[in-house]
């Protein structure tokens, strides 16, 4: 039988402060697993409690090759630490021995557990410090002497002296440079046949290299757990997703996102339902069990990141012409699509029949999974859409409190003075001045940038979920369009709103969306994430967009 | 892009003698009781005088102050036609605000009632319906706005089919307007321009038409209008009084009509210009 490494309903807590709440994993031999986080999240404390290392109460199960580690005297643990089970310490300037020789303690924990003569320890310990890629000639260096990067080799090369069968590494790469981090991973790689090794680390890169599943760790609760590959293609729970969208990498062309707030970790119900943008009653008292839901594990009320917006065979035909054809797309909760085609395509008729404003031959519209019939108050709170020209878009009758106010006034939220209030939030929101000045302001004395501003401050008052965009920065020159289009990401950050863009320009939908349908004809020709459908484009329509999309060189 | 109806009026001088002149009309009605020395409706054994100093256009056949019937004269000229040019224009508004939005078979059905209506000849159906319904003030205003909304429903229908679609009052729908709304907050503010000179060419029209029924018999003989002064004078005009009863009824009359006219005329601008046509019915 294999070895496995389990982990059951592990908590660990400092007097008050509980800092793991109920871990459950489980890695079998040959496997890597990665616990990505934000600092704060419990992964270290993770690592040291399956180490014994911590001070505070540890409570569940840890087991190893049948053997509760939580069960066993300190003694027997004492034998098993560095032979069976070791650990790479996150690098800091005081992990080694500074009056120590680097290659005298590689060799310690092989003497000190007595498996080896000093002669063969010396051997095996310049062995692994090669392997490692550290310099021979430094090996009676003292760990002041070194870089961190070589800091970090001789850790690693000290975690594996004895050849335990589970190592955990916490961010072992994070201070070595990109050269050096392959070089460690390709090591570590041809070691992970026979070993477990556990990483945790915020870099997602490491995780997405080194390991054969990952989980998400959040205050001490893991959100997420599955095979690598999938979790971090298709990441089902808002809080991976929102990681994966503040890590800067080479894959994924959105701007960079963050995740709103802070970390809490004493909240009641999911820990994460603060930050989430998608949290409902129930997450802020009862916490989600992790359960198996689609091949992964999840923990989430919601059954992760739900479908917000969704059409099924929407059609529409002017006489012989087929303005939209058949056209089904989902959006997720808290997701950008953009709607690329050329002008004509259907984009804007598609978009118009979703709000109701055309009605269509033929097709349905969902929202949160409920099938919309009719086009009514509370469907135009959830849904609003900003048009393609903010000028037009604005009465000019009205003022700026007037025209921001309005959507409030429909749709009665409020009194006078919440709806003023609201007013003022949400301008300051789209980082619009809130004077009475301004407040008096008519649209046409408003530059194009500020009206369009308007335009979103009329669209967020009611606080939708899904926000559609008709080509939102057509009217504006670059560098407003730029302005305009970070505030919506913003935006998207803070509110998680659902955001369906369209757009005829590729190099914007590049910058702001998650997924991409290229709309031709009527038809969506292709639709992917926005890395498969930039990077590798399969329809001939979609390729011609992309050559004829803005760029800075001749050709 | 404003419209300014005010603005419009006052920066053409057209527009400003019109102004002027319906000012004068409008403080000779108000100021009426003052401006008359005799009650306009007594009448005295001293008929078909001369003007002299205690009455100062002479006396008709019956023996009343023909200068105290002028004045009072511009009051009923002018209180039906601001009347009627409200309640017509409310109508207008409604009507085709709502066959615009709505559309449909209500819109059909409206619209063909408009057309029943266009064709039909106005003057006769008001003789008719007058000998019928008697010919008080308030049955004349009545019949009047009954009988003139039409023309202005067509061309706020037309305006607002092509207003409905301006991008604002699809953003007002994305926000879960209804029509009421829309029609109250936006189109109609929209049509102000449009509603105004609709106003103000029906102001002209029933001062006109009042004064037209009035002048062949039609109307309530004890209301003192200038159409009935005209009437009568008429039935003198072998003697030399035409000159101060037919006469100052007369010109009081077309200055009215004239100075309506001229702001009207000044406020065309301001409008689109495929309607300037239609709005000179």
């Amino acid at each position: 039988m294999r070895q496995m490494f389990k982990v059951e309903n592990l908590h660990m807590s400092y007097g008050q402060d509980e800092i793991l709440k109920g871990i459950s994993l489980d890695v079998t031999h040959g496997e890597s697993l990665a616990i990505i986080g934000e600092s704060g999240a419990g992964k270290t404390t993770f690592g040291l409690s399956i180490m014994r290392l911590v001070e505070g109460n540890v409570s569940g199960k840890i087991i190893l090759d049948d053997l509760d580690l939580l069960s066993l005297p300190e003694d027997s643990m004492r034998k098993l630490r560095w032979n069976k089970v070791s650990m790479v310490f996150q690098n800091s300037n005081n992990v080694l021995n500074p009056v120590h020789k680097i290659i005298d303690q590689v060799i310690e924990p092989m003497t000190e557990h007595r498996l080896k003569n000093k002669l063969d320890a010396r051997e095996s310990a310049s062995a692994l410090l090669i392997s490692t890629g550290f310099p021979k000639h430094r090996f009676n260096a003292y760990p002041h002497q070194l870089s961190g990067g070589e800091q970090q080799r001789v850790l690693i090369a000290m975690a594996l002296a004895n050849d335990p069968e589970l190592i955990i590494m916490d961010e072992p790469l994070s201070s070595l440079d990109a050269t050096s981090t392959a070089e460690i991973i390709d090591m570590l790689r041809s070691l992970q046949q026979n070993h477990i090794f556990i990483i945790t680390t915020h870099d997602i890169s490491t995780a997405a290299r080194l390991a054969d599943k990952v989980a998400t760790m959040y205050a001490g609760r893991i959100m997420e757990f599955g095979p690598s590959a999938e979790v971090l293609s298709d990441p089902r729970h808002p809080y991976t997703r929102a990681l994966l969208r503040s890590y800067p990498n080479m894959t994924t062309g959105k701007d960079l996102q963050g995740v709103k707030g802070q970390m809490d970790r004493s909240v009641s119900g999911c820990t994460f339902h603060p930050r989430c943008t998608q949290a409902i009653e129930i997450c802020t008292t009862e916490a989600p069990s992790l359960v198996v839901h689609k091949g992964k594990h999840l923990a989430c009320h919601r059954g992760g990141i739900i479908t917000m917006l969704a059409t099924k065979n929407m059609s529409k035909s002017y006489g012989n012409l087929k303005v939209v054809d058949s056209v089904s797309l989902n959006i997720k909760a808290g997701e950008t699509l953009a709607l690329v085609g050329q002008s004509g395509s259907g984009k804007t008729t598609l978009v118009r029949m979703i709000t109701g404003l055309v009605k269509q031959d033929n097709g349905e519209v969902y929202l949160e999974g409920t099938r919309i019939c009719k086009i009514d108050k509370d469907f135009c709170r959830k849904v609003q859409m900003i048009f393609q020209n903010p000028g037009e878009a604005l009465s000019h009758r009205l003022d700026v409190l007037e025209l921001v106010r309005e959507p409030l006034d429909i749709q009665g939220i409020g009194s006078k003075e919440e709806r003023e209030g609201k007013v003022i939030q949400v301008l300051r929101e789209v980082e619009l001045p809130t004077n009475e000045h301004f407040l008096e302001t008519y649209p046409h004395h408003l530059s194009g940038g500020e009206m369009q501003r308007v335009c979103i401050a009329r669209a967020l008052v009611m606080n939708p979920e899904v926000l559609i965009a008709d080509e939102p920065t057509s009217f504006l020159d670059p560098s407003v369009q730029a302005k305009i289009l970070k505030l919506l990401l913003n935006l998207q950050e803070q509110r998680g709103l659902t955001m369906l863009i369209i757009t005829h320009d590729i190099a914007v939908a590049r910058k702001v969306s998650d997924r991409i349908a290229i709309m031709s004809l009527g038809k969506i020709v292709e639709e992917g994430t926005l890395t498969e459908v930039v990077d590798t484009p399969k329809h001939p329509h979609t390729k011609s967009l992309l050559q004829a999309a803005a760029s800075l060189h001749r050709n | 892009m404003h419209l300014d109806p005010k603005r419009e009026v006052t920066h053409s001088s057209v527009g400003r003698l019109g102004i002027a002149l319906f000012l004068l009309i409008v403080l000779m009605a108000v100021f009426a009781p003052l401006l008359a020395n005799h009650d306009p409706i007594e009448q005295t054994i001293h008929s078909l005088e001369s003007p002299s100093l205690n009455h100062l256009l002479g006396t008709n056949h019956v023996g009343q102050d023909i200068w105290s019937q002028l004045v009072h004269g511009a009051r009923t000229s002018l209180l039906v036609g601001l009347l009627v040019a409200l309640l017509s224009t409310i109508l207008s508004a409604i009507v085709g605000t709502s066959a615009a939005l709505i559309g449909g078979l209500y819109d059909r059905i409206v619209m063909r009632i408009v057309d029943a209506f266009i064709v039909m000849p106005l003057l006769i159906v008001m003789i008719l319906v007058s000998a019928y319904l008697g010919a008080g003030l308030g049955a004349t205003i009545l019949l009047l706005s009954l009988l003139s909304w039409q023309g202005g429903a067509r061309i706020v229908r037309s305006q607002s089919l092509s207003l409905k679609e301006r991008v604002h009052i699809s953003a007002a729908r994305g926000f879960g307007a209804n029509k009421l709304y829309i029609m109250r907050r936006h189109l109609i503010p929209d049509l102000g321009t449009i509603l105004i000179v609709d106003f103000i060419y029906s102001v002209r029209r029933a001062i006109f038409l009042q004064a037209g029924l009035a002048f062949i018999g039609i109307g309530d003989p004890n209301i003192v209008s200038w159409g009935t002064m005209m009437r009568e004078a008429l039935d003198w005009i072998f003697l030399d009084v035409w000159r101060w009863w037919l006469l100052p009824a007369g010109i009081a009359l077309s200055l009215t009509i004239v100075s309506i006219t001229f702001i009207g005329h000044a406020l065309e601008p301001a409008l689109d210009p495929r309607l300037k046509d239609e709005a000179n019915v």
